[in-house]
């Protein structure tokens, strides 16, 4: 039988209770029990980045995460980064703007993923946004793109 | 994924405890056992969650030692000013390791016990061959195509590459692996696979990694991790090699040379004769590159990877070009 | 009236005023960027169950027999299906018209043909439940010997594919050749990958009615699989794909695991997602297959070129046919007067490959291109010099003159700003520390094609419009370039304009493949719009309600206004106000004339049949580009690493030239990653794919990627398609691998003809 779990989670700043396995990760509570689908599963196995998310500030792989793990830390997701008034972070506009994505999918991880690495500190140069963001796939090729959008938004941020 | 039992300990006492249900493994970042628990490959009854034990997250030094606890990420240990000035070789070896992402995660412990690339073993859907998994049961990578595996240290058990980055960097700056029991030096810490591949390293059940200790000298302080891939990053290494060197008074004679490797071998593995070709020796670049062909010694290839023969020796002789200041 | 006469004017591939030609953002970039677009897996349907599925491990033989028990027994199991208690559905065709064998048919394989073939599925309530249980079915086969790859001696030399294409006298024509250039050019499996894996929710909401959320290249052409399999009218299917997270040419077909979602939703009566894993989608459907082909090349000692003889062969499924058109760029990129191209199948043990962008078009131009460098080597000529002495005046395979063909200005603009005439033509002439630099290039083409498509558009009592089409945007940038279409054709602004796409229930619309949704779209959507906009001026100038009436004989519309030509007018939505109208709805349609009955539409959007390749247009339609590479090879390790990339491409008139960049940047970065970093691996053994995930098959990233520049060269082209647009989705990866590999050569002396580009080769 299963062995169910209660947990309480925060998420985006707000307490979720479930009552999960803990066998489930943080990439399935949030998109199959928390219908917070825009963080993605790509691989499902920490080779994609699809599915980045921050737990405590630091960007981190939830479909490498178990859900019981995040207990107690603050987990922010893609849903939790634009303002209350529904403006966009200034990561995320400047994604619009470059035009750093077409599909989407990879997107919401590689914004997640971008965020923190403006604020590690690791957006000095083209190349070492390249190498920082090299942990987030795009199959549609939109890495200049994104490279320009992490340029600019690291500017605007800092 | 087996439908496990999960619990939290708050000291090494209780994870110890813990670690002897029937089927517990301990879990600190999860990116190898999660992961290979989707595989199929790890099947725990329960995880006993280290992560959150105090105490062990801290990186310190002191005037003999770095001290790096093993439950501090790999991104944390990379960045610290200690590491980076006087361990240089570690910080490399980390920073050029998964991706930020997974080094925010990963502890220094758990990258340590990672396990292998195969992709035999990591296939038990397709593969039932593997003495790794399965004791006795034969090696689905012998007779295959074998293009990442070892050309050291291998026997007709196993042929699988350690894959990690970290510990060729720690055994060539002859690390000590503190335990709840006991201290073991790196060198020891990691066995060949031989006739029993499932065994990987010495730890025996209910001991736990706590803590690396790495000497601090004027070798470790010029040191350097060089890792060759296919991809420019997020890849495992095809050869990587990890060298420390310290020069005597004059700045030219070699006093001492430590020199390990990645990518090549069943474990990280320290090319003992190379360093044996260069100390004393005053550098010179056709020198070491002459003598670099030594890390290779004994190397069997098994037809796909028989690159790495040729590409591993031009690495170490790239690294300790760099720490010796020729290029 | 022309239908560029309105507020859209000719010139440049981007016109830069009025709504169409300007590079707007993006109009579903808010949605993707916040997490709000809603993929397949992400639509919340109630009580849906999980399925997963189960794949063969033998590459060939028969199933003996499936235990279900154990899985049956797992907590929270619905079902275990497999062969034998699978409903059964009515045979199909595939996209490329194979059949299956049989009078019904099953996706649940009890005949194994390749590794990763599946075999079985299991439904729970949770996803970790039926992964646990899928674990616990037990499949006995019976395993037959295994033809891997072509490179099993028992593989053989294949089929003939009867597209030969032959002018002139090659082999007279290579005897006498003053310099022959021969070689064999190889590339490996390669996989779409799209990041959104496949998977999809099945829903019946009656015994007759199925709702699929799966992603969609083709809404129609899938809703009618559906149709066929389950015996229901094509309209009881309603397949829904508002977003797709890449496709690449793999999201155009209902699968064997889309039937089996949808056989499961079924018995059980209860909605059913299914998500392919990562691992699962290197054999859920096929890559690009592995191809080979021989080149022979003559040519005069000062590159005039002769003769090409071509033998192309890809490898195919054992069970199935898959043709990866190698001919096609042989056939039409130079001026040559003897020709000859054969076209073979190997069958072997695999999954049956499939459309991955560029099909024929990508490995052709890998072999040409290659070979046209080794023919600039050999002569001394320089490569850009080469080309330009063999540009076809005309389309050398059919005599048809070029729709256009601007590839002259392409080397001219891209060899400008690479810098490309202060190259030294001596291998390893070039060097920074360790590392050797080479420069490279190389063409790419893709044709254009065009098909029929039907559009709505809605003008609302508000002024704001509507345009709805069951097309598809899997970042390609439909939603943004149809409104933009309406926007000029009807004088609003833009973001006046919402699209909505994606949806079985909305007018037809052909396949997003062969980079043509684009350009028929935009046909469709302007067509209608200029109704619309007719119909909207009738409203002006006739009705008793409108202020403007028998105040002028003709009105415009500009910036939302309505008005006569001394500038007196108002608002559309005062207008529609004044009028009393709620809505004005349109639909337009661009098929042919004799082909609107029911039935005939139904075929045209749900088949390729209605798709124009060329056959009945006078001209040839193609787009063009050319790269320039420079790439950087360490000496002691042989890894290679791209470092400038200039293109220049002619794609005709670009409707929003951001996106059009960003399509041609994606090209060529899979480009670089197909030229350095991807191959599929199978095991010779059993046919088990090696490199079944995202570590082991490389797709490059971020960190591999350069600073790259593209220029567009094209002109609107109103022979190639109504609107003046060429093929954008495809081109750009065309050529991207011989740029790469050519200067390789420039950099190492080494020329590696066998894909991809390994350490391994250069050290």
């Amino acid at each position: 039988m299963a062995t169910l779990r209660s947990m309480e989670l925060e998420i985006n700043g707000r307490q979720h209770a479930l009552t999960l396995e803990p066998r489930v990760t943080l990439l399935d509570a949030l998109r199959e029990h928390l219908g917070l689908t825009g963080t993605k599963k790509g691989c499902d196995q920490g080779q994609c980045g699809a599915c980045t998310v921050h737990v405590d500030g630091e960007r981190v792989l939830a479909c490498l995460t178990l859900a019981v793990q995040a207990e107690g830390r603050k987990v922010t997701t893609i849903e939790g980064l634009a303002q209350a008034d529904g403006a966009l972070h200034p990561v995320q506009a400047a994604f619009v703007e470059e035009d750093a994505f077409q599909c989407g999918y990879c997107t919401p991880g590689q914004i997640m993923s971008a965020v923190a690495c403006i604020r590690e500190g690791h957006a000095g140069s083209d190349e070492e946004i390249r190498e920082y963001m090299a942990g987030n796939l795009c199959r549609c090729g939109a890495y200049p793109n994104i490279v320009s959008a992490v340029r600019k938004a690291a500017k605007e941020v800092a | 994924m087996n439908d496990f039992g999960y619990s939290r300990a708050a000291s090494i006492d209780e994870a110890v405890a813990l670690a002897r249900q029937p089927g517990a493994m301990l879990l600190a970042g999860g990116t190898t056992l999660v992961d290979l628990s989707k595989c199929d490959v790890a099947r725990p009854n329960a995880l006993v969650d280290i992560s959150r034990i105090p105490g062990l997250d801290e990186v310190r030094l002191d005037e003999d030692n770095a001290a790096i606890g093993a439950l501090a990420t790999m991104s944390h240990v990379a960045v610290q000013a200690g590491i980076r000035e006087n361990f240089p070789a570690i910080s490399e070896s980390l920073l050029l390791a998964a991706s930020a992402q997974l080094r925010n995660m990963a502890t220094i412990g758990g990258n340590l016990m990672q396990r292998t690339r195969c992709v035999y073993f990591r296939d038990p859907a397709g593969y039932s061959a593997c003495n790794k998994r399965d004791p006795g049961s034969g090696c689905a990578a012998l007779g295959g195509i074998a293009h990442d595996h070892a050309v050291l240290g291998a026997s007709d058990a196993c042929i699988a590459v350690y894959p990690g980055d970290l510990a060729v960097a720690l055994t060539a700056l002859e690390a000590v692996v503190r335990t709840n029991l006991r201290e073991i030096q790196i060198r020891d810490f990691f066995v060949e696979p031989g006739d029993t591949p499932q065994r990987e390293t010495v730890l025996e059940p209910g001991e736990m990694i706590t803590e690396i200790i790495v000497p601090r000298s004027p070798l470790s302080a010029n040191s350097t991790y060089l890792k060759v891939r296919e991809r420019k990053s997020y890849e495992f290494a095809s050869a990587s090699a990890a060298v420390g060197l310290a020069f005597e008074a004059d700045g030219r004679t070699i006093r001492d040379i430590h020199v390990a490797l990645g990518g090549l071998a069943t474990k990280p593995w320290r090319a003992l004769a190379v360093e044996e070709a260069l100390r004393g020796k005053i550098i010179d670049e056709q020198a070491i590159r002459d003598v670099s062909r030594l890390a290779v010694e004994g190397a069997v290839a098994q037809g796909a990877n028989a690159y790495k023969i040729e590409l591993a020796p031009r690495v170490v002789a790239r690294a300790i070009l760099k720490v010796g200041g020729i290029q | 009236m022309s239908l560029t006469e309105l507020n859209t004017k000719r010139g440049d591939a981007t016109d830069g005023a009025g709504p169409l030609g300007n590079a707007l953002s993006r109009a579903d970039g808010p949605a993707k960027v916040k997490g709000q677009a809603t993929y397949a897996l992400e639509h919340k349907v109630d009580d849906a169950l999980h399925c997963v599925i189960v794949q063969s491990t033998v590459g060939a033989g028969r199933v003996v027999s499936v235990d279900r028990a154990a899985a049956e027994a797992s907590p929270g199991v619905h079902l275990v299906l497999d062969s034998t208690n699978s409903l059964k559905l009515r045979p199909q065709p595939d996209f490329f018209g194979n059949w299956p064998t049989g009078e019904e048919y099953t996706p649940f394989a009890s005949d194994i043909t390749h590794n990763g073939q599946l075999v079985a599925a299991v439904v729970a309530d949770t996803l970790e439940e039926a992964r646990a249980a899928a674990r616990l079915v037990r499949v006995e086969f019976e395993a037959a010997t295994v033809v891997a790859t072509r490179d099993d001696p028992s593989a053989g030399p294949g089929n003939p594919v009867p597209m030969d294409k032959d002018w002139g006298d090659p082999d007279a024509a290579l005897a006498a050749a003053e310099v022959v250039i021969e070689a064999t050019y190889e590339t490996p499996r390669e996989y779409n990958l799209p990041i959104e894996p496949h998977g999809l929710i099945a829903h019946w909401e009656a015994d007759d009615r199925l709702t699929v959320y799966e992603p969609s290249q083709w809404i129609d052409g899938m809703a009618n699989n559906y149709a066929a399999w389950f015996g229901v009218p094509f309209e009881n299917v309603r397949v829904v794909s508002p977003f797709i997270g890449g496709g690449f040419g793999s999201k155009a077909q209902a699968l064997p695991h889309s039937a089996a979602a949808a056989i499961a939703a079924r018995m059980l009566r209860r909605p059913v997602k299914l998500a392919v894993t990562r691992p699962q989608t290197f054999t859920a459907y096929g890559g690009r297959p592995a191809t080979w082909q021989q080149l022979r090349i003559g040519a005069t000692r000062d590159g005039k070129l002769l003769a090409i003889d071509h033998d192309g062969a890809n490898e195919t499924a054992a069970d199935g046919t898959f043709v990866e058109t190698l001919g096609v760029v042989t056939s039409m990129m130079y001026d040559v007067a003897n020709f000859r191209s054969r076209q073979r199948i190997v069958p072997v043990n695999t999954v049956l490959p499939g459309a991955f962008r560029a099909p024929g078009k990508n490995p052709s131009a890998f072999a040409l291109e290659s070979a046209m460098d080794e023919l600039a080597v050999e002569l001394g000529i320089d490569p850009v010099e080469l080309r330009r002495r063999n540009e076809p005046e005309v389309d050398p395979e059919t005599g048809k003159p070029w729709s256009s063909r601007r590839l002259l200005d392409a080397y001219a603009a891209a060899s400008e700003a690479f810098g490309w005439s202060r190259r030294d033509p001596r291998p390893g002439s070039m060097r920074d520390g360790h590392e050797l630099i080479g420069w490279g290039m190389a063409v790419g083409t893709h044709p254009v094609y065009s098909s029929p498509g039907e559009a709505t558009v809605r003008i609302l009592a508000d002024g704001s419009v509507e345009v709805l089409s069951s097309a598809i945007d899997m970042g390609t940038g439909t939603y943004t370039i149809l409104a933009q279409a309406a926007a000029d054709a009807l004088g609003v602004r833009a973001e006046r304009v919402t699209v909505r796409l994606g949806d079985s229930r909305l007018p037809r619309a052909p396949v997003a493949g062969g980079s043509q949704l684009a350009n028929l779209m935009m046909a469709a959507v302007h067509k209608t719009a200029l109704a619309a906009r007719d119909e909207l001026i009738a409203l002006g100038l006739n009705h008793p309600g409108s202020p403007l009436r028998d105040r002028a004989n003709t009105l415009f519309i500009s910036e939302g206004r309505i008005s006569t030509p001394r500038g007196e007018g108002l608002a559309v939505e005062e207008l529609m106000t004044a009028t009393g109208r709620e809505i004005i709805e349109l639909s337009r349609d661009t098929l042919p004339e004799a082909d609107r009955s029911s039935d005939d539409r139904l075929k045209l959007f749900t088949t390729v049949a209605g798709m124009e390749r060329g056959t009945n247009i006078p001209v040839s339609r193609h787009s063009f580009c050319a790269h320039f590479v420079e790439v950087r090879v360490d000496e002691d390790f042989g890894t290679v690493r791209v470092s400038r990339v200039v293109t220049a491409l002619d794609a005709g008139r670009l409707y929003n030239p951001k996106l059009a960049d960003s399509q041609f940047k994606g090209g060529i970065v899979m480009g670089i990653g197909m030229a350095l970093l991807e191959e599929g691996v199978t095991d010779p053994r059993n046919g088990r794919i090696l490199s079944a995930n995202l570590a082991d098959y490389r797709i490059a990233t971020n960190a591999d990627v350069p600073h790259i520049e593209t220029i567009s060269v094209g002109k609107p082209d109103y022979d190639a398609t109504p609107l003046g647009g060429k093929a954008v989705g495809e081109l750009a990866i065309v050529g991207m691998a011989p740029a790469i590999a050519n200067a390789v050569f420039h950099a190492t002396g080494k020329r590696i003809r066998r894909l991809p580009i390994r350490l391994s080769n250069l050290i």
